[in-house]
């Protein structure tokens, strides 16, 4: 179908693996399994799976070995994933600053971004089995068009799964999925969707790459660096937050027990600071539309004074508009992004 | 089967918690015992100076800084200051701004003064205070008092050229207590994270809005100058988390990027020596930015 360098086929010529991994833990993983499932467990875990390229000079094997391994390591986790009852799983594949490493390591790295998603279409069925539904969180116009491609295929072919989500951060930086969705925002007030002061905490949430998904309850980060590197940088504010000193593909179901038990013990008080959090969203936004409404009704009744009732009721109709703004906007937004999938979809089916 | 299950995970908690309380005890009891050496050492060596009070220097230093009654104070702080440059100069690199991340529920407005004024006497611009209930920037007047107290009661006569700025952009702007330039202490608390980046956004579809410009202009580099105020302050290089809980609790996400989290157990009686400690582990990092 494409033509590409035969040099780096040979480098990533490794043996294939796939991304469903069978098989059930052994005794002692089990035991620990269901202690830790006891607990308060966590719904949605990210990884930052750091150190493959550090794996790869330890062991003196090519880079580009070395993130073949880091994969397979996502598949192994995964399974590990499911079996602790972790639906969902986010994992930063490739940076938008990644792009600046050497053309010969991005070139591989889309390689092997392309042979994975050409295997993942290949386990269409196993996929299905497992209800592994696969979306890509970033800005695929950066990538080269047959990758866009592939991924819309299996985005679209994946989308109907509900068992377990794996989010592929690839061509990602939060940075930029943030300054997105105020973009995504700042269209919806030129199509005259919404207002400017309809702009909120939770319709930025919204408008994010993620926002099919709840914020992860867990981050990991491998290799020992003690920084997000630009990564959900939004959704983990009120996440536990752990960083392991393992290169990641070195990265065992210990390690991960050890996370989940260091996120059993912060658990209350994180619980805790997002309630309030929470609470304080609310008041934020009543006080924004109570605000809004005043304004609506002076102007409306020409400067005079209202009553309680009336500044009840005003506020109480306007909240009503501003949901309703709010849900068409979101709808027409939903559009735009599936559609664009989806004609990504249609080119690669027709071609 | 559950239930038995159920017992062994409250079993391990309180392996972890027990664990967890030794290690804090033998992290203490192996730090008085290194200062004893050290001390015991200095003493020897200087030995006129240790007959004059010398060994309990570290514990006033600590427990009670506001013993300046005695008078070897003046004597005491004359020494110190000279020894925080020279430790900020020995160290590989050296947050140009700082921030310090307090998790527990009673914060200590003392320890977390001290901490600003030992951050500023290594030689850091710019020191940012954050608890996610905003009780520091309740309290500003507060904090900012006893930063002044333990300045003069640390650095002595000379923290006078020391001077604090306190900045806060919240609502509360105009009370401002500004009283000079460098270094600047700034108190921040959940409305400066995602609340600011909404009202960016705000105010960029105000714009778009006004038909001042289109939404496809927006930009990160757009965003990030509405975010970095009118102060040209950089992001937090370092955020020392002090506390039991491991979250950012939602301190500013836009600007923590590239930031190193560092974790300290508790920010009450933090000693010179933890924060050192953790700055020698900061210098020794290096970012790689995507490479």
């Amino acid at each position: 179908m494409r033509k590409r360098s035969s040099s780096l086929k040979a480098t990533v010529e490794s043996p294939n693996m796939s991304w469903i991994r069978e098989g059930e833990l052994n005794l002692l993983e089990k035991i620990s399994a269901n202690i830790l499932k006891a607990g308060p467990m966590p719904k949605h875990v990210a990884f930052i799976m750091d150190g493959n390229r550090r794996f790869a000079r330890k062991k003196n094997m090519e880079r580009q070995e070395g993130h073949m391994q880091g994969f397979n390591k996502l598949a192994e986790t995964l399974r590990w994933c499911k079996h602790l009852n972790i639906r969902e799983v986010t994992v930063y594949a490739f940076s938008i600053e990644n792009f600046k490493r050497t053309q010969n390591e991005v070139d591989g790295l889309m390689e092997l971004a392309r042979q994975k998603f050409e295997k993942l279409l290949d386990e269409r069925e196993n996929l299905e089995k497992h209800g592994v539904c696969i979306r890509v969180l970033g800005d695929l116009n950066m990538l080269p068009l047959d990758l866009q491609q592939l991924i819309a295929k299996a985005v679209v072919s994946t989308k109907a799964h509900n068992k377990c989500f794996l989010n592929v951060c690839f061509a990602y930086t939060s940075r930029y999925e943030i300054t997105n969705a105020v973009r995504e925002m700042a269209w919806g007030v030129e199509q005259g969707l919404i207002k400017a002061s309809d702009v909120s905490e939770p319709l930025l949430s919204e408008c994010l790459y993620s926002n099919k998904s709840p914020n992860p309850d867990l981050l990991i980060r491998t290799s020992g660096e003690v920084r997000l590197s630009d990564f959900l940088l939004w959704q983990t504010s009120h996440s536990c937050l752990v960083f392991q000193s393992v290169l990641w593909p070195e990265y065992s179901f210990w390690n991960l027990c050890e996370a989940i038990l260091q996120y059993q013990l912060n658990h209350t008080s994180i619980q805790k600071a997002r309630d309030l959090h929470r609470e304080h969203q609310a008041a934020q936004q009543l006080e924004a539309d109570r605000a809004c409404a005043a304004e609506l009704l002076q102007h409306r009744g020409n400067g005079k004074p209202a009553d309680a009732q009336r500044r009840q009721e005003a506020l109480l109709h306007y909240t009503t508009r501003r949901e309703e703004r709010i849900q068409d906007f979101l709808e027409a937004l939903k559009h735009k992004r599936d559609s664009f999938i989806h004609d990504l979809w249609s080119d690669a089916v027709s071609a | 089967m559950a239930l038995l299950y159920g017992l062994l995970w409250r079993l391990l908690l309180v392996l972890v918690h027990i664990n967890r309380a030794l290690v804090a005890w033998l992290r203490v009891r192996l730090r008085s015992w290194k200062g004893r050496l050290w001390e015991r050492a200095m003493a020897g060596l200087l030995l006129p100076v240790a007959l004059a009070g010398f060994p309990d220097h570290q514990k006033k230093l600590n427990q009670n800084p506001d013993a300046n009654a005695n008078p070897m104070t003046g004597n005491r702080t004359a020494g110190r200051r000279p020894r925080w440059l020279s430790d900020g100069k020995s160290l590989e690199k050296l947050p140009v701004h700082i921030g310090l991340l307090v998790t527990e529920e009673e914060p200590s407005y003392t320890d977390i003064a001290n901490l600003v004024v030992w951050c500023m006497a290594v030689g850091i611009s710019y020191v940012s205070v954050y608890d996610h209930h905003g009780i520091f920037r309740k309290n500003n007047s507060r904090l900012l008092e006893e930063i002044v107290r333990q300045q003069q009661d640390l650095l002595g006569a000379d923290g006078s050229k020391y001077n604090v700025e306190f900045l806060s952009n919240g609502s509360d702007k105009h009370q401002h207590h500004v009283v000079s330039c460098s270094p600047t202490v700034k108190v921040l608390s959940p409305e400066d994270g995602k609340q600011s980046i909404v009202q960016a956004a705000q105010q960029l579809c105000r714009s778009v809005e006004n038909k001042e410009r289109s939404s496809k202009d927006i930009s990160v580099s757009m965003l990030d100058v509405l975010l970095r105020e009118s102060k040209n302050v950089p992001d937090p290089e370092l955020v020392v988390k002090f506390g039991p809980v491991d979250s950012t609790l939602g301190f500013l996400p836009w600007h923590i990027r590239l930031t190193e989290f560092i974790s300290l157990p508790s920010h009450r009686n933090v000693s010179y020596e933890d924060l050192l400690g953790v700055l020698q582990r900061f210098g020794s990092c290096h970012q790689r930015l995507g490479q």
